[in-house]
């Protein structure tokens, strides 16, 4: 059913990239990244210096959707730990990291540090902005949801978690537990599957 | 001036309850509702912010940790939302590469998915309540949807003219 696991260590292209070799790619790629898409540009950099093969790169991609938090840096860590261990992780996510903490708080220092609040086209400016990130948000949102509607029941517990968390503003936790546990009996292992 | 360490936590929490996206509308529910520490200006300028930065977009938490706290309060919230996940996802790519694909895995994903799709979904409802506050706003919003759905346009080129429209407009 599922193909093996692809090691680093009998995979014919790798050349094992040193940590810092690792945190220098991952800045590029976050430089490269500017407006989203950088698992896209982690797999050019990857593949394109021979580090990681495509299948490898693919479950690794499909891991990194699985865990939780942002899944850009979350694909940097276990790149880096795939590659080159603990270190190989902390050096991927400080690089992935670094350029835009530094751009978003010399940012931030500006648009926040001025007395009486921003100049009126600046704070036009940043409304209009908004609406556009607020597109960004759902284009990114509707693969998700296309997925998650494919799904056996799918479509329910999506619709269910939009009304519990957008409409009713509920605690995220309990929803989280309720939803999961639904999904988890819908879709149980049953033995003809094995 | 809010405590680091409970900020740290805040943002920790916030980082390892979203998935497969950005759970906008529980950072709303804790930042604004519940701690207080950024009023809902802010959370839709940061998030806006966010998209023009070289990087992850929920870079925003940078923003809000500044916005609240000042420079520790920056490192607080961008330790707290990116790090723990990290270390998490870390182990898990080390823990995968010894256990193969387990059958409660897949069911695990199927489980997961749909509920991923809902969280994204309320995240766009509670910036669109901040967001879109006027007719020109929701146009503005439909036409950079329409752009970055219909054309291969990069996302920060698609902000950044939506910013100028909106200082034109004087939205």
């Amino acid at each position: 059913m599922s193909s093996p696991a692809v090691h680093p260590e009998d995979d014919p292209l790798a050349t094992r990239p040193t940590p810092p070799a690792l945190a220098r790619m991952f800045v590029g790629v976050a430089l490269a990244g500017i407006g989203g898409g950088l698992p896209a540009h982690t797999r050019r950099a990857l593949t394109t210096r021979g580090w990681m093969t495509e299948e490898l790169f693919a479950e690794t991609f499909t891991l990194a959707q699985l865990t939780p938090g942002p899944n850009a840096v979350n694909l940097a860590a276990m790149v880096g730990a795939r590659l080159a261990g603990r270190l190989g992780a902390v050096a991927s996510v400080l690089g992935v990291l670094t350029p835009g903490l530094l751009a978003m708080l010399a940012v931030s220092v500006v648009t926040l540090g001025q007395p009486g609040g921003l100049p009126p086209s600046l704070q036009s400016a940043l409304r209009g902005a908004a609406c556009a990130a607020l597109a960004v948000l759902l284009t990114a949102a509707l693969p998700v949801v296309r997925v998650g509607w494919g799904v056996r029941g799918g479509a329910v517990i999506t619709m269910l978690a939009f009304l519990a968390l957008g409409v009713l503003r509920l605690d995220l936790l309990p929803v989280l537990l309720v939803l999961l546990g639904a999904g988890l009996l819908i879709h149980r292992p049953r033995r003809s599957d094995a | 001036m809010p405590d680091l360490w409970e900020m740290f936590l805040a943002f920790a929490r916030l980082g390892l309850i979203s998935f497969g996206g950005t759970n906008v509308a529980e950072i709303e529910r804790s930042l604004v509702l519940q701690h207080g520490w950024i009023d809902a200006r802010t959370l839709a300028n940061g998030f806006a912010l966010g998209q023009l930065m070289p990087g992850p977009n929920m870079l925003a938490v940078t923003h809000y940790g500044y916005a609240a706290a000042g420079l520790g309060g920056a490192l607080a919230a961008t330790l707290g939302f990116y790090g723990p996940t990290a270390l998490l996802s870390a182990a898990a790519a080390l823990a995968w590469q010894r256990h193969s694909a387990h059958p409660w895995v897949i069911a695990f994903r199927n489980a997961l998915l749909p509920f991923g799709g809902g969280v994204m979904l309320a995240g766009a409802l509670v910036l669109a309540r901040t967001s879109v506050t006027s007719l020109p706003a929701g146009l503005l919003a439909a036409a950079a949807f329409l752009l970055l759905w219909r054309t291969r346009v990069n996302s920060a080129a698609v902000v950044l003219g939506a910013a100028a429209v909106g200082a034109l407009l004087g939205l």
